[in-house]
This record gives structure tokens, sequence and C-alpha cells, in this order.
């Protein structure tokens, strides 16, 4: 028995066993993340860095500076309908004359440039993109992170249905230092038939903020620090965790004295962050950053001159006076205490905690006002919207910050709702309720095509497409044709109100229209056909996020952001607040609130 | 749900929205629960605790690397000093050694009373003294007042087991390029031991002054690393980290550390007030008979001979006024203080080979080493 104990435990111990075992393990992770790692090039230039997939249907994950900027004397180039689809047209219409031939190419053109033209002016020429079974694709450039240096490509596939191997994003944040990292990449172009170099270390630091640097300023603000040796041509590749999940796109590295080489001090842009900008990147925008518009400075205790714990922390040190944190009341030497929840210990964190948002996403400061006489004020809770950073490396927003074509997004929308795991509920009425500032809840209930709307006074009630009724007290009268139109919107997309399985399926026609921020997570934004600009909102794993809807009553344009019980509701872009969410459920509903007559 | 101030009697209008639609008391249950943590994260946190290093989400440590370097994170420091001159790195790390606020470091220029801050791992930055330096080690401790520190002191002391073997697995605790900020984690590189070397080797004299063995390793090192820690992966200590080994000849940058084990007498005598075990000198040392010219103010003298003694070694070698010796055996000398230092390893009575230059011409000569006539 003794002996049989002895060997268990020399067994467990052996050290060439553990190493064997765990050289297995990265083996078996390597091989199975290797697939997904390319080298990104550009068609007619030299030189080239790395990207990872991470969707089946082709998306690839690089840096900004690997894309570098929109190519000037880009043009569409339209083709002409094939000689296959002329045939049956002509088929079809045998006594057509040539205009009527020239018509038909026209109006195939107009169609194609609809579905396939990227929505703004500014476009890149395809790159080439390499992966390891030796075969070059082509490589739409769909998205832009200036920002945080990132873009995202789309390939182009050589059959029909074509998908790719492909690693999911991990957890950024649960990454702890010393633990055990690879890099994958193509560092120097080494590798001719694309087979990516696996390089090995351990996290050297995490939510490391490195300021803009190089000639396009691009700035880290949150990133992992690796000693896993990330070289040139490593740039944009990922970097894995030991599960092979990218936590990271390798795109910077300090160097010392020794050239533009590597000296154990890699730097990737954490997954988390990228997982912010995915979002509009999949939906062919050009990002933006969010910020402040401040800058703070940590103070340390001086000691022997005061007492530790006083005038120590995080305090606002400069401050544009039209910015958004001015607006919302915080003021110069004011101490910042939270962010999000997250409480301020030094100035870079804050610099970390801000960089990695994108523009437009609502946040919670606290913070404590500085008084006349050199002390501080009670705590103050401020929401504000941050407002979109100038990076330098940005190009005029607005029409040219889409590069994407309607083809394109469609697809992202595809991969993304492929991706979604919520689990199957059971069938039946829905039932959500917002509660508002005064504290009644607007319920609604859906059924099928059915909508209850309650708001406390009247109850507005659709029976199916295009009928219904209001109730007011005991009157019961027709809708309005506006009541009409803003159930028939709430209905359209508030995913609230949605199955999984329903959310599927209206989702079919939607569009990915970009990201948006709820309640400190990232989520997507589809907008869907008809009247109203509705936007359904939902969360990667497709749990509802919130809608958007221009409101026929309140004549306003309306954003719910929804998690768990957390509701903000923005008007017109200015925050209502006091509003919360009651739960969602499941259940039958009563046939008599569909009635006209209880 | 974080940080929310909702009102009870909101959530209970929601209780009983939700209720009519189902029925379900289940419902009821789970929400007065999430009522109860909504007041709980309400209350807003009123102490301002600075104690620990800020961690956004991290999970619990579970390797062992991880488990090793998360206990030893809070014994390294930060060391800013005095700046000025584009060529003096204003930064560097050091070692916690004791509750009395001891930190072990590799001394430089920078290292000046009244300007040298030490940032603790809990983001408290505290003035420093120096207290003396060793220069044969080329290390010097520093002092702060543990009375300011709020948090608490986590010591690193050499264990009984301070030896180490090539190709063993190693982690370098340091704040390279001055990376991390107050609280913020100091760099962590992993890497094996490649050998152990002697200090024979030539590098940029100003560096480094230890002229013992040392720990060669390619856990990279980098500017402000050094006066870090290196730590075997159970979490021995090992070694300080060094500066950068550099050699302009050969192009190449060695990452290193003094052994633990030749740190101890001087910890040992300063920390723990135990007078040094007064080393016996093996012997007298050699004595050439060159008296050398060292120019004022200037760094690193080439070794000229200035005057030869009479019926020394070197008059008995031939060698003259404004001769400059270049070699001492297979080691090549390029100042006044490496030939000192080489000729202090050498005993009297040894037969040593000396290549010395007199104007454009090479010489070498053989000759017995003597020792120093008292005066």
């Amino acid at each position: 028995m003794i002996i049989a104990l002895t060997l268990a435990a020399t067994a467990w111990q052996d050290p060439l066993a553990t190493t064997q075992a765990s050289e297995a393990r990265r083996v078996a992770v390597v091989a199975r993340c290797a697939p997904a790692v390319c080298s990104v090039m550009a068609m007619d230039a030299p030189g080239g860095g790395s990207g990872v997939i991470i969707d089946p249907a082709g998306f690839v994950l690089t840096n900004y500076h690997v894309v570098g900027e929109p190519d000037k004397d880009w043009k569409l180039l339209v083709p002409a309908p094939g000689a296959a689809e002329l045939a049956t047209w002509k088929q079809k219409n045998p006594n057509a004359g040539e205009a009527e031939e020239r018509a038909f190419a026209e109006a195939w053109q107009t169609a194609w440039r609809t579905e396939h033209a990227p929505a703004g002016t500014r476009q890149y020429k395809n790159k080439k993109v390499g992966l390891p079974d030796g075969q070059l694709y082509e490589g739409v450039v769909l998205g832009i992170d200036p920002g945080s240096d990132l873009a995202v490509l789309r390939l182009l596939p050589k059959r029909e249905g074509q998908t790719w191997p492909a690693c999911p994003l991990g957890d950024s944040d649960a990454l702890l230092v010393g633990e055990t990292v690879f890099a994958m990449g193509n560092p120097f172009l080494l590798a001719t038939d694309f087979t990516p170099t696996v390089t090995f270390g351990i996290v050297s630091g995490t939510h490391r903020y490195q300021e803009g640097g190089g000639n396009r300023m691009l700035v880290y603000p949150d990133c992992i620090q690796v000693d896993a040796p990330v070289n040139p041509g490593n740039s944009g590749g990922p970097l894995f965790n030991e599960a092979g999940e990218v936590v990271g796109i390798n795109g910077r590295i300090s160097i010392g004295d020794r050239g533009r080489v590597n000296v154990g001090v890699g730097f990737a842009i954490a997954s988390n962050q990228i997982a912010n900008f995915l979002g509009d990147l999949l939906a062919g925008r050009h990002t933006e950053h969010g910020t402040l518009d401040m800058s703070a400075w940590f103070m340390g205790s001086r000691n022997g001159n005061e007492p530790v714990q006083q005038r120590r922390g995080v305090f606002v040190q400069q401050l544009f006076k039209d910015s958004v944190a001015a607006l919302a009341g915080i003021g110069l030497g004011d101490e910042i205490l939270r962010f999000d929840g997250t409480e301020v210990r030094s100035a870079n964190q804050l610099a970390t905690l801000v960089g990695v948002l994108p523009a437009g996403a609502w946040v919670t400061v606290w913070h404590r006002p500085a008084l006349a006489d050199g002390g501080f004020g009670d705590e103050r809770r401020v929401t504000l919207r941050l407002s979109a950073l100038d990076t330098g490396s940005s190009f005029d927003t607005g029409e040219d910050a889409w590069l994407a074509s309607r083809a394109d997004r469609r697809l992202a929308t595809a991969g993304l709702l492929a991706r979604w795991t919520v689990a199957d509920e059971p069938a039946g009425a829905v039932a959500w309720s917002a509660i508002n500032p005064k504290e009644v809840p607007h319920r609604a209930v859906a059924d099928g095509e059915r909508l209850l709307l309650d708001r406390g006074d009247v109850v507005l009630v659709r029976e199916g497409a295009g009928r219904g009724f209001a109730r007011e007290g005991d009157r019961v009268r027709e809708l309005t044709a506006d009541e009409a139109e803003r159930l028939r919107r709430e209905w359209t997309c508030n995913p609230m109100l949605w199955q999984p399985a329903v959310a599927r399926t209206r989702l079919r026609d939607a569009l990915l229209v970009g990201g948006v921020h709820v309640h400190g997570a990232p989520a997507y934004r589809f907008a869907l056909p008809g009247e109203g600009d509705c936007e359904a909102w939902f969360f990667a794993d497709g749990s509802p996020a919130g809608c958007a809807f221009r409101d026929p009553l309140r004549k306003a344009r309306v954003e719910r952001h929804v998690r768990s019980d957390q509701l903000r509701f923005v008007v017109d872009g200015k925050l209502e607040p006091g509003w919360s969410a009651g739960k969602r459920t499941i259940g039958t509903a009563d046939e008599a609130w569909f009635r006209r007559q209880p | 749900m974080r940080n929310r101030s909702l009102p009870l009697q909101t959530l209970a209008t929601a209780v009983a929205t939700v209720a009519v639609l189902t029925g379900a008391s289940t419902v009821l249950f789970s929400l007065a629960i999430a009522a109860m943590f909504a007041l709980t994260f309400a209350v807003p946190a009123a102490s301002q605790d600075f104690g620990k290093a800020y961690s956004f989400a991290e999970r619990a440590p579970g390797s062992q690397v991880e488990r090793t370097i998360d206990t030893l994170l809070p014994s390294i420091v930060k060391i800013h000093g005095a700046s000025g001159l584009a060529t003096i790195s204003a930064f560097a790390s050091g070692i916690l050694v004791s509750k009395d606020g001891h930190i072990l470091t590799v001394d430089q220029i920078m290292l000046q009373p009244e300007r040298t801050r030490v940032v603790l791992y809990d983001g408290s930055v505290h003035v420093a003294t120096l207290l003396p330096a060793d220069d044969r080690l080329g290390v010097r401790l520093l002092k702060i007042d543990p009375q300011q520190v709020t948090g608490e002191l986590r010591p690193l002391w050499p264990g009984a087991d301070t030896s180490f073997r090539t190709g063993q697995f190693v982690v370098s605790l340091g704040n390279c390029f001055r990376l991390a900020e107050f609280s913020e984690k100091v760099s962590a590189t992993f890497g094996v031991v490649v050998g152990r070397a002697n200090t024979a080797l030539r590098y940029r004299m100003t560096d480094v002054k230890y002229d013992g063995d040392i720990i060669l390793t390619d856990a990279c090192n980098n500017p402000g690393h050094f006066g870090g820690g290196l730590f075997a992966l159970d979490g021995r200590w090992l070694g300080l980290n060094l500066k950068l080994i550099d050699s302009k000849e050969t192009n190449t940058m060695l990452s290193a550390a003094i052994p633990l084990t030749d740190l101890l007498p001087y910890l040992e005598e300063h920390v723990r007030g135990k007078p040094r075990s007064a080393a016996a000198p093996k012997g007298d040392p050699a004595w050439l008979g060159a008296v050398l010219f060292e120019q004022a103010g200037r760094q690193s003298p080439p070794a000229y001979v200035e005057r030869v003694l009479p019926d020394s070694p070197a008059a008995k070698l031939g060698l003259r006024n404004d001769d400059l010796i270049v070699r001492l055996d297979d080691f090549s000398i390029r100042t006044c203080r490496e030939l000192r230092e080489m000729l202090g390893k050498f005993r009297p009575g040894q037969q040593v080979k000396v290549t010395w230059k007199r104007g454009t011409e090479v010489m070498t000569g053989e000759v017995e080493l003597g020792k120093e006539p008292s005066r």
C-alpha cells in the first residue's frame, strides 16, 4: 500500500511526465489555432503583417497600420451582367432591341451597385491574405479603428459557401501576470508558404497604457504586455491564451537600443477592447474612440508633509470648457473616485478605462467637486456620453465613415447570428416592463402578431398588422395613425419582446449598422427594414440589449439601453434619468387584454 | 446590477407587474433577492482604500508561475531618481528587504540624496534616504520611513537555498521602460538560466561595478528592469537584476543578475547590523611597479605609464614612460582601473605576460610579479 502510494506520488511529480503533458497540450493548441493565422500583404507593395480569422465567415482581424490608409486612386469597377444571365434575359425577351438590352444592363448594374458598392466615398484596394493552407485569398478592408490600431478584413471565397477555420475572441480581463501565452504571425515574412511562426512567453503586465507612438500616433489604451518575442511582421497577429482563444492582437513593441527588433517587451491590443469596437468594424465603419476631453493627475502622498490619506487620489488637471465632462458638472481639481463602477486608482487607469470605449458610450463618473477653501464637496454621480477623440489619424467621418457595402454587412449579420448561444425558451407570450422616473411601470406584452402597451393612463393594443384599439380607463376608442405606427415600430424592433427563435426570423432582412456600448458591455445594432429607423440591439451571445426608433408620439428618436434591470432611456441624444427595467418573463397572455370588450 | 440606487418601492412595483403576468411566486422571490443586492451595492464605498493594487477583473492565480509572481510582486518597488542628462535613465527597480523599509537596488548615478523616490506596490510614494553603497558589488540600500506606509510591507530575504542551475526556469521582475506607474504591477519576464559567467568580460565600466560571477539569463532585462529580482519558479530569490551588459565589440547584449549569496554579507551588515566577517586577504596583492598616468577629471583613463619604479617587475620588463599597457595574459586592459583590478587577481611570484604599446609598436614581455615594498 505504501509502495503504491509512493509510486503514485512519484508519477504525479515526475517532472518529465509533467513537461511532456504540458508540451502535448501546447502542441495541440498550436495545431488548432495555426490554421486561422494569416499573412496580410498589400497587392502591389512590399512588406506586410499578420492577422487572424475570428469568424468562419472569413472575418480577419489585423492592425490598422498593416492595412494603412485608404487608397486615393481607388475606383469602383462595376461589372456587366454575366453572359449566362444575359442569355436567360434574351430567352425571356426574344423581341427586345438593343436599347432595351442596354436598359436591362443598366438596371442590373444599379442593383449591383446598391448591393456591392461601399456606402462611403473612400475605399481600400483589396489586400492579399495568405493562409497556412498555402492559398492566397483576396481580402476586402471592411472596417478600421485608427484610434487603437485595428482593422477588419473579409476574405473573398474561392467557392460558394466557403468557410474558414476561426479562433474565437477570449476574455482579456481574465489574463493574469505569469499566464502562458503564444504569439503567432509571420515575423520578417519568414514563411513563404504562410505557415505561422509561433513564439511562447508569459503575460508580463496587464492594462498597460501606451501613448501614441510611431508616425500615425496610434494609442494603445489598454494593452497586454508579453515577453513572447514579437517582431516586425508580427503586427496584426493574434496572441493566444492556453485555451487557444484570441486574447489580443500583437501590434507594438518597446525597443531599447537594439533597433526595430524584440527586446522581450511586446504589446497586444486586449480582446475586450476589440470587442467594444467589433460591431462598428464588422458593419464596415471607421470607428471613433470616446473621450472625456480632460486629463487627470495622480497625487501620491508626500511623506513627511501631510497625513498620508489626505490629498491622495486622481484629480482633474486639465479640462476643456465645452467638454462632456465640464458640461456634466465636473470641474478643475475635482477628485475622480469611480468610473462605471470601477475604483479609479491612477491617472493611467482612468485613461485606460476611457480609452477602450467607443465615442457615444454612456458612462457614469463619481467625483467630489473641489471647493474654494481647498476641501472637497460631497460625492456626486454624473452620467454622460463620451465625445469623439481626435486621434489625428481620422479622416472625415460621416459619409466617408463607411467602407463596407450592403453585401458585406449582410454577411456580417449572418455571421453574428450564427454565433448566438441563447438557450431555447418555452413558447408563449413575452412580457417586459420599464419603470419610468415617476415609478409608473410601462408594461409591454407581445403574443405573436399581437402587442399590448400599457403606459399607466393609456393602453394601446395591436390585434394584428394594421388593426388595434386604445383603452383609456373604461373607454375604448380607435387608434390614431401615430399610435398605430408607434405600436408597429415597438413590435418591429423591441427585442425584449422576442423569443430567440423569433429573433432569428425577424433579423433575416436586418443589416448590421454598428456597435453600441450598453451598460458596460458591447452590443450590436441591427437595422430593420421599413419606416422609422428601427434598430434592434443584441449582445454577442444573442441576448437583447435594447432598441432604437423614431417615436411618432414623442416626435423624437428614442433609444433604450437595457442590461438586466438597468435601463437608460435616451431621447434625441439626451438622457432621461430615472428609468429602470423590470424582469422579462414568458407565460400565457390573458386573452382579455386583447379584447375590445372586457 | 452594481452601483444602482433604486428606491425599493420601484422594485416592488416591478415585482407586482411581473407577478400579474406569470403568477409565479418564484419570480417574486428571485426579484426580492435582486432588490437586496441592489441595495447592498448602492452603498457608496466611503473608505478610500489604497492598500492594494487595483485589478479590473482578474481571476485568482492558478499556475505556479502565476502564484509565484502574485506573491512576489508586492515586494518589488519602483525607484525614480535624479535626472537631467539624456544618457542617465532616471528610473529603476528595487526589492524590499525589511519591515523597516530597507530596499536593495543597483547603485547608480541617479540615486541622489533628497531626489530619490520609491513607489510601493500600493502606489504610495516615499522619499528614500541613501545607505552606504558597496562599491565592490555595485549595489546600494535605500530606506523609507515605515511609519509613512499604510499598507503592509512585505519584505523578501534570501532563503537558505539560493543556488541555481544552468537550464533552470526563472522569472524576472522589474519596472522595465517604466511601464508601470504608481500601483500598477511591474513587468514579469520568463526565461532560463543560460549559465554562470565571470565579469572579466568587458563591458561599460560605469554600468556595473560588480566583479564576481554573474547569472546569465534569457529573461529579458531592459532599461528600468535592473534592481528587480530574479526568482526560481517556486519563488526562491536567486539574484538581483543587473543593468543590461552590452558589448560594443561583438554587438551583443546580455541579461544578468548578481547571485544572492554574494549579496548576503552586505545585507546582513546594513539591514540586520551584523558586522561583516573581516575576510582575511588571501595574501598580498601583486605589484608591477608602474605608476600610471591618471588624468584628473577623466572617467576611465587608459593605462599609460607615467613612471617606472626602479627594481620593479615593470623595470625588468623594460617598460618606459608613456607606454600603454593593453594586456595582462589574455585579458585586455582598457583603463587604469581595469589594470588595478586585474593585478588584484594575481599574487606575487606569479608569471604574467604583459603586452604594451609604444608609439605604433606593440611589445610583449613576460615577468614574475613582485610584492610592493613596504614604505
